[in-house]
């Protein structure tokens, strides 16, 4: 842990003083996982590689702020969350206008299942979260972030994470009560 | 917590988390050099911008504050300007009406008593600034100088050359603070121009698309501060003339929406409003024939 600390240590004042390659080595490491947690965010590759390059285009631009306090990836991810929250509250502007557009123009073609199967209307009830809880509840249950880190990355504290996750899941549970019976039989 | 819980909630919850693992789960690799293509460039022109672009950016920094300090620093000038010219010369001037009777015109209207008499009671000699010439010295001066200073500037301008006119004494000093003051006027003027013009050409070129409520404001504040130096420009003798009188009226009109409409995201409408506005009163072409060549905001 300490020795890849360091290496990254060694890796961002090279990449500080010029270095591509070490610019390139940094990405490599953690490009895979804010590319994942912007996508679980966001559902949407085109969307998931914007921001996964804004991320890195602000990182490497405030990389001569970072002190080191903490870790690079805890740092960074920071970063990611405000670039993807922030783009997502554009996106979902933008979609809300298209959408209102479409609803006064269009058949309603996209027909669901009148009985959607679990997998569905989970992924329906998680939509349907308050942005805050849906958030928190991505990145504890699904991304595996602890609450201090959650309450790094969007600058709440670890007792708000804990009570918007415990939100979050009750939501959940709500929306699915139809499918209780089957995980009691599980 | 809800309702719902007739079973237990963690076997639930755990479902729960499995289940969710599957939401917008990635598939497929991450397009790690596709993206890569489009941060690279960036992390070259930052580790360049370090050295290299920190004069640029400074000069970036002061262009942005420029225009505000500029025209604050008008404001301030033009304030100072009418007030002086107010409170100074026009008390000044007055002190000089009351006394040029006594220098100028008392020798032709007080040595030869014909002219005393018949000058007193005739209306062409109530007009103007002599008015105060045909009576005695020590009225007149108590007269003259409190409609001197209720005149408006212009016809102030107007009496002291009227008044002086005779007195070769007197006469270049005053034409001298005249010429000055006019072209005090006429800088401001010119230098209020170049401001609205470059503020104008600056807000149309600005696309419509990426206009956003923090350039909206921007434009606002700057707008506000040419917006105060027209307007104290339309109170001072600069707006004597007819032609920079409209132009500087229709100016204060499209400003006026401009700052009216800063304080939130600007709809197509009211963006076409501002810009009809300028077309159908053919401000820019206006603004830039009265700018004479060469001028700048500096």
């Amino acid at each position: 842990m300490d020795g890849q600390q360091l290496d990254e240590r060694q890796l961002i004042a090279r990449v500080c003083a010029g270095d591509e390659g070490a610019g390139r080595t940094l990405y490599d490491a953690h490009v895979d996982r804010v590319y994942w947690l912007a996508y679980r965010m966001s559902g949407r590759h085109e969307l998931a590689q914007d921001f996964t390059q804004d991320t890195f285009i602000r990182a490497f631009s405030k990389l001569q702020d970072y002190r080191g306090e903490a870790a690079f990836g805890s740092w960074l991810h920071t970063i990611a969350m405000s670039v993807i929250l922030n783009g997502l509250r554009k996106s979902k502007r933008f979609e809300q206008r298209e959408a209102v557009l479409d609803e006064a123009a269009m058949v309603p073609s996209l027909t669901r299942h009148a009985e959607p199967d679990l997998k569905e209307r989970l992924a329906q009830a998680i939509d349907a979260l308050p942005e805050g809880c849906r958030t928190v509840f991505l990145l504890h249950d699904v991304e595996g972030y602890t609450h201090e880190e959650i309450g790094v990355a969007l600058e709440i504290t670890a007792g708000t994470s804990k009570a918007q996750l415990s939100r979050a899941r009750a939501k959940l549970r709500e929306s699915l009560a139809d499918f209780a019976g089957e995980w009691v039989h599980d | 917590m809800t309702d719902t819980p007739q079973w237990n909630e963690e076997p639930m919850d755990a479902r729960l988390r499995d289940l969710a693992k599957e939401y917008n789960r990635p598939r497929g690799a991450v397009p790690r050099d596709a993206m890569w293509q489009a941060i690279a460039p960036s992390l070259r022109a930052a580790s360049t911008a370090d050295v290299t672009d920190l004069v640029p950016r400074i000069e970036r920094k002061r262009r942005h504050i420029a225009p505000y300090a500029w025209s604050a620093a008008l404001a301030a000038g033009l304030v100072f300007g009418i007030t002086l010219e107010r409170e100074v010369l026009a008390p000044r001037s007055a002190a000089r009406v009351a006394q040029a009777p006594v220098i100028t015109r008392t020798p032709r209207v007080a040595v030869d008593p014909r002219d005393t008499m018949s000058s007193h009671p005739t209306p062409g000699a109530t007009s103007g600034a002599t008015m105060g010439a045909s009576t005695s010295v020590s009225p007149a001066a108590s007269l003259v100088a409190p409609s001197t200073r209720i005149a408006s500037s212009s016809s102030r301008s107007a009496e002291r050359s009227s008044t002086m006119a005779g007195s070769r004494g007197d006469s270049a000093p005053s034409t001298a603070t005249t010429a000055d003051a006019q072209q005090l006027y006429r800088l401001a003027a010119r230098q209020t121009l170049v401001q609205a013009e470059a503020l104008l050409t600056a807000y149309r070129a600005d696309d419509a698309s990426q206009r956003d409520q923090e350039s909206m404001q921007q434009a606002g504040r700057w707008a506000r501060d040419v917006l105060t130096s027209t307007r104290l420009l339309l109170d001072s003798p600069a707006a004597k003339d007819p032609q920079f009188r409209a132009l500087f009226t229709d100016l204060e009109l499209v400003l006026a929406q401009i700052v009216q409409l800063s304080g939130a995201p600007l709809q197509a409408g009211e963006r076409e409003l501002i810009e009809r506005a300028m077309r159908d009163r053919d401000l820019l072409p206006r603004l830039r024939s009265a700018i004479p060549a060469g001028a700048t905001a500096e």
